[in-house]
């Protein structure tokens, strides 16, 4: 049974997707030792500006690249924003796309600074997911995390990182997400979820709960270790190799921060653009 | 022994209690084959009806409920007027949506059986204590009389008669073991609780890990952030053709307390017939 990681990379006019990727891509093969693949809709990009990718990419998978309507919101701290385009619409096909057959998927600034997700690997689950995830500022209990898709709907599974087989039922688990990502409309309303954006977290909770027919279940379980996330709201000012160090935003007081540090953690990290910054640092070496 | 459920109703001046019990009964028969039910009142019962009910029978001496709005001062005869050996008891405004025939194995195991832990229509174990404050601050058993279950003997006539006391002289009861956060209207809860607290047999009548339980659509206990007047208002209700209940998404699989009238619209009547 082959085995890997699936990572997507579609930039928009402002933030780098293929830069974190690399990233992302060379912090996994320090910590799980495992091939990585990269679906991007841009790959003369990344070969020209990344030359020396293939230490950390072990396979290339070209995407066609489509217009996109969705635009998102990204902030960088609390006092600055920007609209982006959000492409983040092929996540249903990587069960298609990958060439392993057991796959953990994760966006790229999901940051790996451990081992322990190797142990999703080789037992009989078929699918992983984080259902609780952990904010790293405890200072603003509840905020941004979401229990629910909605106050009312169904409960929220986080699509940041996940691990499925190649199996006839997660075929059909896929296949059930394009669907809900196709209907996007109905499904919104239904669960009464307020934002017209598809969400990936939505999409899979929702799935999920399908699945479950439409009851509460104890599938799927839950990965090992910790979902680990600081928002948008937060900064990345240093790494230095696993410890992160960040501005936690506070709760009630927009523009003021706490000083915080987390190590040998995977960690999500919103900010996109702070990221951005502290992965030139790192790979200004390459 | 002879086996059966009980449901005591009486129509107030805005809630139809026997059209809730109609339903009942209709939702009973739809998931359990061979179902005993008896309709405790002294109202006027639609022929069309009755025949959903075993046995029709009055309220049992005089109606203390007649000056009543929630007419709960009759719910002690219950014991008195079952004409079954064992008895669950439900509350009028309740669904069944499965079968529940293999409760009776588990509850014949005790004399006497309340609720005492209750679920959201998306079945998490409820933990707001919203609406049982005068329970946590008077250390009262936290039962729910919405669904219990008694079996005709000595253990369960010393509660229900003591059950009578407490209920026609609540206030004084209450000043006596509820006095903290006092509410002031007679509960057939509080007055339960109590009566198990003076008999110290809570351990013996509740299980707050038994899988005896019901869905309580009280809008305070459904774990929102957002708490409507009404959950009619805010969760979609759907009966697929197959006889399934969705609220909210969610398949509906224990007993459904609704609590709110105009949840039993003509069209799910219909579904369950």
């Amino acid at each position: 049974m082959s085995q890997g990681v699936f990572l997507f990379a579609q930039n928009n006019h402002t933030i780098d997707y293929i830069k974190q990727s690399i990233f992302c891509a060379k912090k996994i093969k320090k910590h799980l030792g495992l091939p990585v693949a990269l679906a991007t809709d841009n790959v003369e990009y990344l070969e020209k500006h990344f030359p020396f990718y293939k230490k950390y990419i072990d396979h290339v998978i070209p995407l066609e690249w489509k217009e996109c309507k969705q635009i998102k919101t990204f902030f960088d701290g609390s006092m600055s924003k920007r609209e982006l385009e959000w492409r983040n619409h092929e996540r249903p096909e990587v069960y298609n796309l990958t060439p392993f057959d057991e796959t953990l998927v994760m966006d790229t600034d999901f940051i790996i600074g451990n081992d322990i997700l190797k142990n999703a690997f080789g037992t009989s689950e078929e699918f992983l997911i984080f259902r609780d995830i952990k904010d790293l500022n405890y200072d603003r209990p509840g905020i941004n995390i979401f229990d629910y898709v909605s106050d009312k709907s169904v409960d929220m599974y986080w699509a940041t990182v996940f691990y499925f087989k190649k199996t006839p039922s997660m075929k059909l688990f896929f296949d059930l997400i394009a669907h809900i990502k196709d209907n996007w409309k109905f499904y919104r309303i239904i669960h009464q979820i307020p934002t017209i954006k598809f969400r990936n977290d939505f999409a899979f909770s929702i799935a999920i709960h399908m699945l479950n027919g439409h009851q509460r279940t104890s599938w799927p379980k839950s990965l090992p270790g910790n979902l680990w996330f600081t928002t948008d709201s937060d900064i990345l000012i240093k790494t230095e190799d696993e410890k992160y160090t960040f501005l936690l935003g506070k709760k009630d007081w927009v523009g003021h921060y706490t000083l915080s540090s987390i190590k040998e953690a995977n960690i999500h990290i919103m900010n996109k653009f702070s990221l951005d910054r502290a992965i030139d640092e790192v790979l200004s070496d390459e | 022994m002879n086996r059966g459920f009980c449901l005591l109703a009486q129509n107030n001046k805005d809630t139809n209690y026997i059209r809730q019990a109609y339903a009942l009964a209709l939702s009973l028969h739809k998931y359990n084959t061979g179902q005993r039910i008896s309709l405790i009142t002294n109202d006027i019962v639609p022929k069309e009806w009755q025949s959903v009910f075993d046995q029709i029978i009055p309220i049992p001496w005089t109606d203390s409920a007649e000056d009543s709005d929630w007419k709960i001062e009759n719910r002690w005869k219950v014991y008195h007027a079952s004409p079954y050996d064992e008895t669950i008891v439900l509350e009028a405004d309740m669904l069944i949506t499965q079968d529940i025939t293999h409760w009776w194995d588990e509850l014949s195991k005790h004399d006497l059986f309340f609720v005492s832990n209750v679920k959201t229509y998306r079945n998490e174990t409820v933990d707001s204590r919203f609406y049982r404050k005068t329970f946590d601050a008077n250390n009262l058993p936290n039962l729910y009389s919405a669904l219990h279950y008694f079996k005709k003997g000595n253990t369960a006539k010393e509660f229900y008669i003591l059950l009578e006391i407490i209920v026609n002289n609540w206030e004084l009861f209450y000043t006596r073991y509820a006095k903290e956060e006092y509410q002031k209207w007679c509960s057939i809860d509080v007055c339960a609780a109590i009566a198990s607290k003076i008999l110290g047999n809570e351990k013996e009548i509740t299980n707050p890990n038994s899988f005896i339980t019901f869905t309580h659509m009280k809008t305070r206990l459904q774990k929102w952030k957002n708490i409507p007047n009404n959950w009619t208002s805010v969760l979609g209700q759907y009966f697929r053709d197959d006889g399934t209940l969705l609220l909210g998404n969610y398949v509906q699989t224990n007993v459904l307390h609704y609590v709110e009238d105009n949840f039993l619209k003509d069209s799910v009547i219909e579904k369950l017939k």
